[in-house]
């Protein structure tokens, strides 16, 4: 067995896959580099993948003389609004359309479905139209709202409550509770496995969004962590440094809400995609 | 009725009227204005919405540029995507051979870090790596002593570039459906076509691949989807530009929405990829169907 574990075609897939993970990584170690640069050097055409002179003139810059945590609270605070609103939704119209009868709910749960293949483009032009006419132009509620029903969330929670048996069900309203508690206590956290895949899905979807904010918020004031981003990479004069350290700040929350939940990211992942 | 039904009845109206009316204003609605407005002269200054007829789609027709960011999206589709399956499929297979825990989760985890990194962020780093005098892509070719290239302002390079970062962004996302798939077949088949002395690459067509359908459509239909609206780097790392040749569709829509206000002719645009979405997808749901039939 001994022999065979180290076989000459598995340490060549081993150290393959080695370099390959490495090159992945490349692009973080880049962004973290440059952030230490000062602008001269990193506009300088040097070899040099190190700074040669450290410096935190980039993080300065971000965090003293651009409102950088006022944006970081705009994406925070939509994207949790969202991820709560969307969990909420969900759950309760899966647990409708699984658990009960109604007139139309076959056709219904089909529109649900069939929305979710619309490219963005064919709604933004009319949500938009929809947004200002509702005077939500530049409002941070406008990259909230429409993201309050999710299609994808709602086939997901009504696939998982499907499996919770009726006799659970019954047996709580014979125990005399009441429809939205035996929604609230008894099927809520039965799908916690989904809901907490649905959560990450989410809030990753809206912290990461940069066309419907790019369209819709255009104050200095309203912009999103991506926006800000390209914000600076835009300006005339092009402080890369500046870019590199918001980038920095930006990818690492990301990274480290991953790393600590990516069991339940990887198993709502698969999920989604077999069931 | 009884009291019963009385308070299901009133728990499914109660809970599911706003949430249907979210649905109606922001998907619905908006689906179905979007199919018809490129019938109509739609301005946000103007008060009356004049019926157009099919003004915007003869203009479509008649459009160069348009031509040209569909030739431009379906050259980045017809590369990205077969490239993109095709090293998923491959590192996924890689991974799961690996033996030991930790090494199996940490490279999924690297290949997987990009995929959740904002799109919009990833772009701007990668404008810096690509960038002809300082980037890091330049440097790395001048250590081997190769030329330097100018890979987003050149014309023929410019979409190569966009590709290889969207690869990089997002090749974490198949890489794990396709590792979930690949579990999910039996080890006592494997053991079969050893006993019979089948070569790997026997096992790999006759096995892997045709138990991985399932994955394989639904790979493919859901990458499709997104990648023909992809956006950011496009509109960060090129603007379209050189020469338009990034200058996808999605790009295009969006400036004739968003930068010339042409809103209805967006929305015939808009509609032409909606179309060819919703063929791609009928078209390998078909070849999916026909494939688990054999």
């Amino acid at each position: 067995m001994r022999t065979k574990k180290w076989k000459w075609s598995y340490m060549l897939l081993f150290t393959t896959l080695l370099i390959g993970s490495l090159l992945m990584f490349v692009p973080y170690l880049w962004m973290i580099l440059t952030s230490f640069k000062s602008n001269s050097e990193i506009l300088t055409a040097s070899n040099h993948l190190l700074p040669q002179e450290p410096t935190l003139s980039g993080y300065k810059k971000v965090l003293g003389e651009v409102p950088f945590f006022r944006w970081f609270l705009n994406s925070l605070s939509t994207s949790a609004i969202v991820t709560i609103g969307a969990m909420f939704t969900s759950a309760l119209a899966g647990y409708i359309f699984a658990k009960f009868r109604f007139r139309g709910k076959r056709l219904l749960f089909v529109v649900i479905l069939a929305t979710m293949m619309v490219p963005f483009q064919i709604v933004m032009v009319p949500t938009y139209i929809i947004i200002s006419k509702l005077n939500l132009v530049n409002d941070l509620s406008a990259i909230v709202i429409p993201y309050l029903v999710s299609a994808f969330g709602v086939f997901l929670a009504k696939q998982f409550i499907e499996a919770i048996p009726n006799e659970l069900i019954e047996a709580a309203r014979m125990d005399g509770a009441s429809e939205f508690r035996t929604f609230w206590s008894l099927v809520l956290p039965q799908i916690k496995p989904a809901l907490s895949a649905l959560a990450i899905f989410s809030f990753m979807a809206a912290w990461n969004n940069y066309l419907w904010p790019l369209i819709i918020l255009n104050e200095e004031s309203k912009m999103t962590v991506p926006l800000a981003l390209v914000f600076f990479n835009g300006q005339n004069v092009v402080n890369y440094n500046v870019v590199m350290s918001a980038a920095v700040l930006i990818m690492i929350p990301v990274v480290i809400i991953f790393l600590i939940f990516q069991k339940q990211f990887i198993k709502g992942l698969t999920m989604t995609g077999f069931k | 009725m009884s009291k019963q039904q009385v308070s299901e009845r009133r728990f499914i109206f109660l809970s599911l009227t706003p949430i249907v009316l979210l649905f109606l204003v922001f998907s619905v609605i908006p689906i179905g204005i979007g199919t018809v407005l490129m019938l109509f002269d739609y301005s946000p200054l103007s008060s009356s919405v004049p019926f157009a007829g099919l003004k915007h789609i003869r203009e479509l027709l008649s459009d160069e540029m348009f031509y040209k960011s569909l030739r431009v999206t379906f050259t980045f589709v017809a590369v990205a995507i077969p490239a993109n399956i095709a090293f998923t499929l491959l590192i996924a297979i890689g991974i799961n051979k690996i033996r030991g825990r930790f090494w199996k989760n940490s490279f999924r985890t690297m290949f997987f870090l990009p995929a959740i990194a904002p799109l919009a962020g990833s772009a701007v780093i990668w404008t810096t790596m690509f960038n002809a005098d300082s980037g890091v892509v330049n440097m790395a070719l001048g250590m081997l002593g190769l030329p330097s290239v100018d890979w987003l302002t050149d014309p023929s390079t410019a979409l190569l570039s966009i590709i290889i970062m969207t690869l990089w962004a997002d090749v974490g996302y198949n890489i794990v459906l396709f590792m979930a798939g690949l579990d999910s077949i039996p080890e006592s088949l494997y053991e079969a076509a050893e006993l019979d002395g089948a070569s790997p690459w026997h096992v790999f067509w006759s096995i892997t691949l045709p138990m991985l359908s399932r994955t394989m459509l639904f790979v493919f239909i859901m990458t499709s989807i997104s990648y023909f609206q992809m956006f950011p780097q496009f509109q960060i790392m090129t603007k379209g530009g050189p020469l338009y040749e990034t200058y996808v569709l999605a790009l295009n829509i969006y400036d004739q929405a968003f930068t010339y206000m042409n809103m209805s002719y967006a929305s015939a645009m808009a509609f032409v990829m909606l179309i060819i979405i919703l063929v791609l997808t009928l078209i390998q749901m078909r070849i999916g169907r026909s494939q688990w039939e054999h």
